[in-house]
């Protein structure tokens, strides 16, 4: 088992009316390479933020501390790097991920290296990362050895609705192939047939017209398939679906489900999938991360979680699961007829 | 005598020109003190469906009996005295109130708005309220917008029964909930359809939901009627095409990962 990302103590909070909200407390997890982890929780449990720190896409203002440590495979045009599985005795290098607007002043080496060699993804937030604390901690090499995710490029985002994701003024093409532009370099027509093979490959009824279709003319489960397409465009490591199936109805939910499993399995993506709901994680995931509060309440693989739950709050989210098979409330109410 | 019969219900839309059928001939009825679910995918039509029997929009064709009465035909006074019977909680509570009203506020209109209480009773009707929906009294003074999610369709479930209903239409009322806020709801309605014997229209997309709570379903797929029957038994073994795909959609804790492999 080898770590794509560690998460070490991370807490974040947010201001709100001049008081500070923590909405992760001191959470330590690590994302297995290959793994697909879903994070359930109920509404404040921080599941949200915690998919947006790893995203590097907390808002600005969101204090952060403890760190979240990539390992990715390099990329070529960042110089060739042995992946860090394989050396030993590293730790892994504590980077703080914040926000920075492009204009901040850039004052870390190897986001100096990054900012020279990679175009800003036009999609989200550009990310930055810096390490942590004073000289004494600092690893000169861990620099090197943990190297700084691209939003778009190493990691693709799925939120729960696809109508605020999507640009409504620019084809459904253009946003796809906007995202291989970026990150892989294409000319303009090697991305458009990118994103044409793309929508064939979320099953996009009619891929040819749809390039030139706008957002408004899909349907929800359309929408959401045109977004994973995209957010899969530039063939990231890491896939993090925040709710992605929350707003649609059962039918189309269990078939962006099966969607997202194909792609993952088919691209050895790593899948975080964020989900309010322990059933639909369960037949997804392998590893559950159970949060309450901002905290992490209990980890374990799906079956430890499901049959086997150690916390009293994992057990009361899995009794609180309303199945096709659970005793109805008519009969404990006496209210059948 | 059913306390609600819906027959041959249509409600068509203009979409480019062209004209669908939102709703095609849906007919079915409700006994008093009963819970009818309407289930269905996106645009089967049951949000159509609650809107047409809460005469939010008018039918193109079809009849709707209200308590004995021909609802339809009703106007004025007349309708304002059988919408007070007929009340609705939508998925939103935050939606349908002003944010920045206080809990009285909200739970005061519908007792002026329909003549329940008169200006001394209402703040006492209101703390009644707060109580029957398991609610502390000092939350009258709160803001809407500062009260939980839960504590909001709560308020939208008192302000509902405030005009003592015989039906109340639910549209996906318990659907934005958190699951452990989400059974005590579920709950507190059956506690109410217990004790004032009122009727719900339950519309919902999750059939655990709906299994757990509802005596009658009425399975819709493109604005048709595709199955109807005993809840648990559709639920159980259903016999449409979308009945079917509905219940193997249903996330299931017995059908996990671990299982799988």
């Amino acid at each position: 088992m080898t770590a794509l990302v560690s998460i070490r103590d991370l807490s974040v909070s947010y201001r709100r009316d001049k008081s500070e909200v923590a909405a992760l407390k001191s959470v330590s997890l690590d994302v297995v390479a290959g793994e697909r982890l879903a994070i359930i929780g109920e509404s404040g449990s921080g599941k949200s933020t915690l998919a947006l720190a790893i995203a590097g896409l907390l808002p600005r203002g969101a204090k952060v501390d403890g760190g979240i440590a990539w390992y990715l495979r390099s990329q070529p045009a960042l110089g060739a790097k042995a992946p860090p599985s394989v050396l030993p005795d590293i730790s892994p290098a504590r980077g703080e991920i914040m926000l920075s607007s492009p204009l901040s002043p850039i004052t870390d080496i190897a986001k100096e290296e990054r900012s020279a060699k990679l175009p800003i993804s036009p999609l989200a937030g550009e990310m930055s990362g810096r390490t942590e604390g004073g000289v004494t901690e600092r690893q000169p090499s861990a620099i090197t050895e943990t190297e700084l995710p691209l939003l778009g490029r190493d990691i693709g985002f799925v939120f729960q609705d696809p109508s605020a994701s999507l640009d409504p003024v620019m084809t459904i093409g253009k946003q796809i192939a906007e995202v291989a532009r970026t990150h892989l370099g294409f000319t303009w027509s090697q991305s458009y047939a990118k994103a044409k093979t793309l929508l064939e490959r979320v099953r996009l009824p009619d891929p040819d017209s749809a390039l030139s279709a706008f957002p408004h003319q899909l349907s929800g489960g359309q929408k959401q398939r045109v977004a994973i397409a995209a957010a899969i465009a530039a063939g990231p490591k890491l896939l993090i679906a925040d709710e992605a199936t929350s707003a649609l109805d059962t039918i189309v939910q269990a078939e962006i489900v099966a969607l997202i499993q194909r792609l993952v399995a088919e691209d050895g993506m790593t899948l975080l999938f964020i989900s309010h709901d322990i059933a639909l994680a369960a037949e997804l995931a392998e590893r559950i991360a159970v949060f309450r509060h901002g905290t992490l309440v209990e980890l374990g693989t799906t079956g430890q979680i499901v049959d086997a739950p150690t916390q009293a709050y994992t057990r009361a989210l899995l009794d609180a699961h309303i199945g096709l098979d659970a005793e109805p409330l008519l009969d404990r109410s006496g209210l059948r007829r | 005598m059913s306390l609600l019969a819906v027959s041959n219900l249509t409600r068509r839309y203009n979409r480019g020109g062209e004209t669908v059928a939102a709703v095609h001939d849906v007919s079915f009825a409700i006994d008093p003190g009963e819970t009818l679910a309407l289930a269905g995918p996106s645009g089967s039509g049951k949000s159509t469906i609650a809107r047409l029997v809460l005469r939010l929009i008018e039918p193109d064709a079809g009849r709707i009996e209200f308590e004995g009465n021909d609802f339809l035909a009703l106007a004025g006074s007349a309708l304002r005295a059988h919408r007070a019977r007929l009340q609705m909680v939508f998925q939103d509570p935050l939606a349908a109130f002003n944010p920045r009203a206080t809990v009285a506020r909200v739970l005061d209109d519908p007792l002026r708005i329909h003549g329940i209480a008169s200006r001394t009773e209402r703040p006492h009707r209101i703390a009644e309220l707060l109580e029957r929906v398991g609610l502390p009294v000092d939350l009258a003074s709160r803001a809407i917008h500062e009260i939980s999610g839960g504590q909001r369709q709560r308020i939208a479930i008192a302000r509902a029964i405030a005009t003592k209903p015989s039906l109340i239409v639910l549209d996906e009322a318990v659907s934005a909930l958190d699951v452990s806020v989400r059974g005590q709801i579920l709950e507190l309605l059956l506690d109410l359809q217990r004790k004032q014997r009122i009727a719900y229209l339950f519309i919902s997309h999750d059939l655990g939901v709906i299994r757990a709570v509802a005596h009658r379903i009425v399975l819709l797929d493109a604005g048709r009627i595709a199955e109807s029957g005993n809840a648990r038994a559709v639920i159980d073994s259903p016999q449409s095409a979308i009945g079917k795909a509905l219940v193997a959609a249903a996330p299931r804790l017995d059908r996990t990962m671990q299982d799988a492999s």
